[in-house]
């Protein structure tokens, strides 16, 4: 016989679980996402209708500001990006100066794949673009998943509506479904694996499909992630891509 | 003088043969001259008229940011209030229509191609623009549907065909995605590459909502006669948006630089055949009116016998090549202005010998011509002119023998 | 007496008359002939243009290269091109040979992107394609091995680089990743082609495969024959031995069988013969219309003869002779001069950039008129035979015209 008192607090419990809100889901998605530093080897594979391609690099994150991906492939060896707040500069081992990218060059695609720079950039959360609504859960892949729906807040918000799905358990995106206004499909993210690092959750593979053309993907895996370890000094600086 | 002028006139009619002979002979240099000058003149503007009635008009009015970033077309920076500036323009005799602009992806089957997409009004924009009459397959747009005109090098190369279903996908003026399914309604084939090759079109109206343009636009194209010199025009125009700080006026030079036709060298070689057709028909005249005023020397001795003074026979005998320079010119001018209009309105389609189209693409091959008033007078001049000029040497030179070498002369 | 001897004391006596027919014979063969030539000199310049900077005589490229075009797919490559070259500059119907690799790039400088077409070439090797040397307008040419550019003075002055400045190259490399190469910019050059100095920038190949990726690989290899007429045999043997080198990915096409130029070029081609047409009427009217007075003006010496007892056939056959050795002498005179003209001008050119006035950037267009056989042999027949049918008629005429009447008529 289950004590009155224990058998109330774990309904509690279980009520507090489902009535928690959309809102709340997103505050600790984002949470989860956020780290002081993070370090990482990482490959991306990109796939198109000439094939794929596979680049490897490592990548350094600060906070939500700064990032710095340095290509470690032979095609592409000692390129990097840096991103400072909303500006991206690129270094190349050929050239002897830092191109720095404004305007509609941000709105290119990282290596060709189905990123641009400006999904790069952006530090707002999600709850100031989007106004978000659970709509249920769903199971994928055995595992349990909140279903969010987002509608963009305001104008000017890159996809307008987007579907999310996220972990019961580990609060991390499973799935995200990315729309445009007209309602139309256009890319997919999945998440194939996810890794425990010092005690957190990290999505260690991942896919973006553009959802209107037959073959084009990019897979993204990261291996050897370091979290809130201290970085080289300086490397998110301009004169740090020459190094 | 009266005398004189009915003198000429006789004799003109007395030697109807010659006279005849070398009124035609002008008269075909005349109209060969006009109709080649109308065509030259057709070809030169042929290649600026691509760019002022497929792409560019005379001129535009254009968000000034807009301008300076024109070759990444971006749709954030737009003319707010198309219609103020439309009222601010009203009364200068321009005509105008709206278009929004911008870039995409579009889609077909499984191919997908980078395109630039052009938003137009139906109703207004043949005031401008000449799109509708490229239209070589199916038809031109309507507004408010959800159609979309090709280029027939584009249809082309993703395999489409009227009555197929794309879809574009692009961003709105505030940077959202959007995509548009659309069905090609028609497919065009315009002199202008660019067009043909990587354009598609559609209407104002569908893409005002699905891009959220609210009523903006990216350009208000303007076209008014006076195309080939508008810098007088442009003052007009930039006094009357004095009201609209953030815009700019750019004519169809500046708009078109980078089109530049790589037949723009041809017109100065072309020249030349000009040249050379004047040769001819100069030469055409003077050697019939040289040997008919020879044939005459006799008849200038009797004239002088008679007691006509040298001025007076000079000056019959210019009359006469004079008639005969007016008579020639002017049938000249009929002639070559029949076969210019014909030229202007019609143009030439040489497709069928340019033949096999399998080769490539479809070159345009209609040849048009254009007006050109100076050409016109400037033949009818130069025939009653060079005649008068002509038939003086060897008139000179029988008032300078002596009177009965004249009459002695066979 | 014998009908020719008498002609040609015919022609003698008469030296005006007969000078007179014959220098307009003589000038309209000429002005013919140099017309023919100077349009197949432009028509030869943009042939020229096309053979020696976009095509070469025979173009090898990746057979699926075509078809994605638009996409610039560096990875549908020519590779192993240089043992390709080599084994290209062996066959002895190749007069030259050059690998190339165009590739989309955005100009880097200050923070700002301009777009412009790439181009990596072998410097020494393309002398003879486009003859880089002989176009620079300022500086000198980039060295194989090192990272300097050559850039279209159009292109130049839009970016805002001179000669001794860096500018930094961005585009895609073979990959597909990002490829980025700083270039010192040493030449500036005037291109006859106005567009491609707009937009040509030309880089050493070894830098451009460094840059793109590209081991040993070229988008293109370009040939040119010794002479035209070896183009389709040339494009023979390079596949010939393609296939021995088992290179069956690589096309070979002849210059006259890659699309769009073809068309453009037989669409040029076709104008110029509806041209040369109006010409010839001209020239015939001309010529007709001179020999004809010359009859007529002779109808008291048809009359005479006649009376004297010359039979009809007899002097229809005399002014026949006459007009047939005048025609004869003077077309050949005509052409002759007119050849000489074209040989005089092929040899210097004719510059007319002065005369394309008005358009920034502007390259001299130098037009080399040329001969040949329709020019030349046609003219001279087409001339006679023009000239004697024209005598046909009206000697027929005239000879049956009664010889009181012929007598009378002054």
């Amino acid at each position: 016989m289950i004590r009155p008192a224990l058998a109330a607090a774990l309904l509690l419990a279980a009520a507090a679980a489902f009535t928690q809100s959309a809102e709340e889901i997103v505050r600790r998605l984002e949470a989860n996402q956020r780290f002081r530093t993070q370090e990482a080897e990482g490959t991306l594979i990109i796939t198109d209708r000439f094939g794929s391609r596979t680049k490897t690099f490592l990548s350094y994150a600060e906070g939500q500001e700064r990032m710095l991906l340095a290509f470690t492939n032979v095609e592409e060896k000692g390129q990097k990006i840096l991103r400072l707040k909303d500006e991206i500069y690129l270094y190349f081992p050929e050239a002897e100066e830092v191109v720095r990218l404004q305007g509609a060059a941000l709105k290119e695609s990282v290596m060709g794949s189905d990123f641009s720079y400006e999904d790069l950039t952006g530090e707002k959360s999600l709850l100031d673009l989007y106004e978000v609504h659970l709509a249920g859960r769903e199971l994928l892949a055995g595992r349990e998943q909140f279903l969010l729906e987002l509608k963009a807040r305001t104008r000017g918000v890159a996809y307008p509506a987007q579907k999310l799905w996220v972990d019961v358990e580990e609060y991390l995106p499973r799935r995200a479904e990315y729309y445009a206004l007209s309602g139309r499909l256009l890319k997919t993210l999945e998440v194939l694996e996810v890794r425990r690092v010092g005690g957190r959750s990290v999505m260690s593979r991942a896919i973006m499909r553009d959802a209107m053309k037959k073959n084009s993907s990019t897979e993204f895996r990261m291996q050897r992630v370091k979290l809130d370890e201290p970085l080289p000094k300086n490397i998110f600086s301009l004169e740090a891509l020459s190094w | 003088m009266k005398f004189l002028l009915s003198l000429a006139w006789k004799n003109l009619s007395r030697y109807r043969r010659r006279t005849t002979i070398t009124a035609v002979a002008l008269a075909v240099g005349v109209a060969v001259f006009i109709w080649m000058d109308g065509w030259l003149l057709g070809a030169e503007l042929e290649s600026r008229r691509n760019i002022i009635w497929y792409e560019a008009g005379a001129a535009k009015v254009l968000n000034r940011e807009y301008l300076e970033q024109i070759q990444s077309l971006p749709l954030k920076q737009v003319v707010e209030d198309p219609a103020g500036v439309e009222r601010a323009l009203a009364g200068l005799g321009l005509e105008a229509t709206r278009r929004a602009v911008f870039s995409g992806e579009l889609f077909l089957g499984e191919g997908s191609l980078f395109v630039k997409a052009v938003a137009l009004d139906p109703a207004t924009d043949g005031r401008v623009f000449r799109l509708e009459e490229t239209v070589r397959q199916g038809r031109f747009l309507q507004a408010g549907e959800a159609e979309t005109l090709l280029g027939e090098w584009l249809a082309r190369d993703l395999g489409a065909a009227v009555g197929d279903w794309v879809t574009v996908r692009a961003r709105s003026r505030f940077g959202a995605f959007q995509t548009l399914d659309l069905q090609i309604v028609g497919i065009l084939n315009c002199p202008n590459p660019i067009i043909n090759q990587g354009t598609i079109f559609l209407p104002l109206d569908l893409a005002d909502q699905a891009l959220e343009l609210e009523g903006a636009v990216s350009e208000i194209a303007l076209a008014f006669p006076e195309w080939q010199e508008p810098e007088a025009r442009l003052g007009e125009i930039r006094r009357a948006l004095a009201g609209f700080p953030g815009l700019a006026v750019a004519d169809w030079q500046e708009l078109a630089r980078d089109f530049l036709a790589i037949a723009e060298g041809k017109r100065a070689g072309t020249g030349m055949l000009l040249l050379l057709i004047f040769i001819i028909a100069a030469v055409g005249i003077s050697n019939t009116m040289l040997m008919a005023v020879y044939e005459r020397v006799r008849e200038i001795g009797m004239m002088r016998a008679l007691g006509m003074r040298d001025l007076s026979i000079r000056l019959a005998f210019l009359l006469e090549a004079g008639g005969i320079g007016l008579i020639g010119s002017a049938l000249g001018l009929v002639l070559g202005a029949a076969l210019n209009w014909y030229m202007v309105r019609w143009g030439l389609d040489l497709s069928a010998f340019i033949g096999d189209m399998q080769v490539g693409y479809r070159v345009h091959s209609v040849f048009r011509s254009a007006w050109n008033p100076q050409a016109l007078v400037g033949a009818v001049v130069f025939g009653v002119l060079a005649s008068m000029l002509i038939s003086f040497i060897p008139s000179s030179r029988a008032l300078r023998k002596r009177i009965t070498d004249c009459l002695r002369h066979v | 007496m014998k009908l020719a001897a008498l002609a040609f004391r015919n022609i003698r006596r008469n030296r005006r008359r007969s000078l007179l027919s014959g220098a307009a014979i003589a000038l309209a063969a000429l002005a013919i002939t140099f017309m023919f030539s100077w349009l197949s000199g432009i028509l030869g310049d943009y042939r020229y243009n096309v053979v020696h900077y976009l095509t070469g005589h025979v173009r090898l490229r990746n057979a699926e290269y075509q078809a994605n075009e638009r996409l610039n797919p560096l990875h549908l490559s020519v590779a192993g091109s240089r043992e390709l070259v080599a084994r290209l500059e062996a066959e002895p119907l190749a007069a030259a040979v050059a690998p190339r690799i165009q590739f989309a790039t955005a100009i880097y400088r200050e923070e700002q992107t301009f777009g412009a077409l790439g181009l990596g070439v072998d410097f020494p090797r393309e002398e003879k394609f486009m003859q880089t040397a002989g176009s620079l307008s300022e500086g000198r040419l980039p060295r194989m091995g090192q990272r300097e550019a050559l850039l279209g003075a159009g292109l130049a002055g839009e970016v805002g680089v001179g000669v001794g400045e860096r500018i930094t190259l961005l585009g895609k490399n073979k990959y597909l990743g990002m490829a980025g190469m700083s270039f010192t910019v040493t030449g500036l050059a005037r291109f006859p082609v106005s567009g491609f100095d707009r937009t040509f920038l030309l880089v050493p190949l070894d830098m451009a495969q460094a840059m793109l990726k590209m081991q040993d690989e070229a988008t293109e290899v370009l040939l040119l024959a010794r002479q035209e007429r070896e183009a389709g045999e040339l494009a023979a043997r390079a596949g010939r031995i393609l296939a021995e080198a088992g290179r069956g990915e690589v096309e070979v096409r002849p210059w006259d069988r890659i699309g769009m130029l073809v068309s453009l070029i037989r669409g040029i081609d076709v104008m110029y013969n509806f041209i040369a047409l109006f010409f010839f009427i001209l020239g015939t009217t001309v010529i007709i219309n001179t020999t004809m007075m010359v009859i007529f003006e002779r109808l008291r010496e048809i009359g005479t003869v006649a009376a004297l007892g010359m039979k009809p056939g007899e002097i229809v056959r005399l002014f026949f002779l006459e007009a047939f050795y005048i025609s004869v002498i003077s077309a050949f005179l005509g052409v002759l001069l007119g050849s000489a003209i074209t040989l005089l001008l092929s040899r210097t050119g004719v510059d007319l950039s002065r005369m394309l006035a008005g358009v920034d950037f502007e390259v001299s267009a130098v037009i080399r008129p040329r001969l040949s056989i329709r020019s030349t042999v046609l003219v001279f027949l087409y001339s006679v035979a023009v000239s004697t049918l024209a005598s046909f008629l009206p000697s027929r005429r005239a000879a049956r015209v009664q010889p009181v009447e012929a007598l009378r008529s002054i």
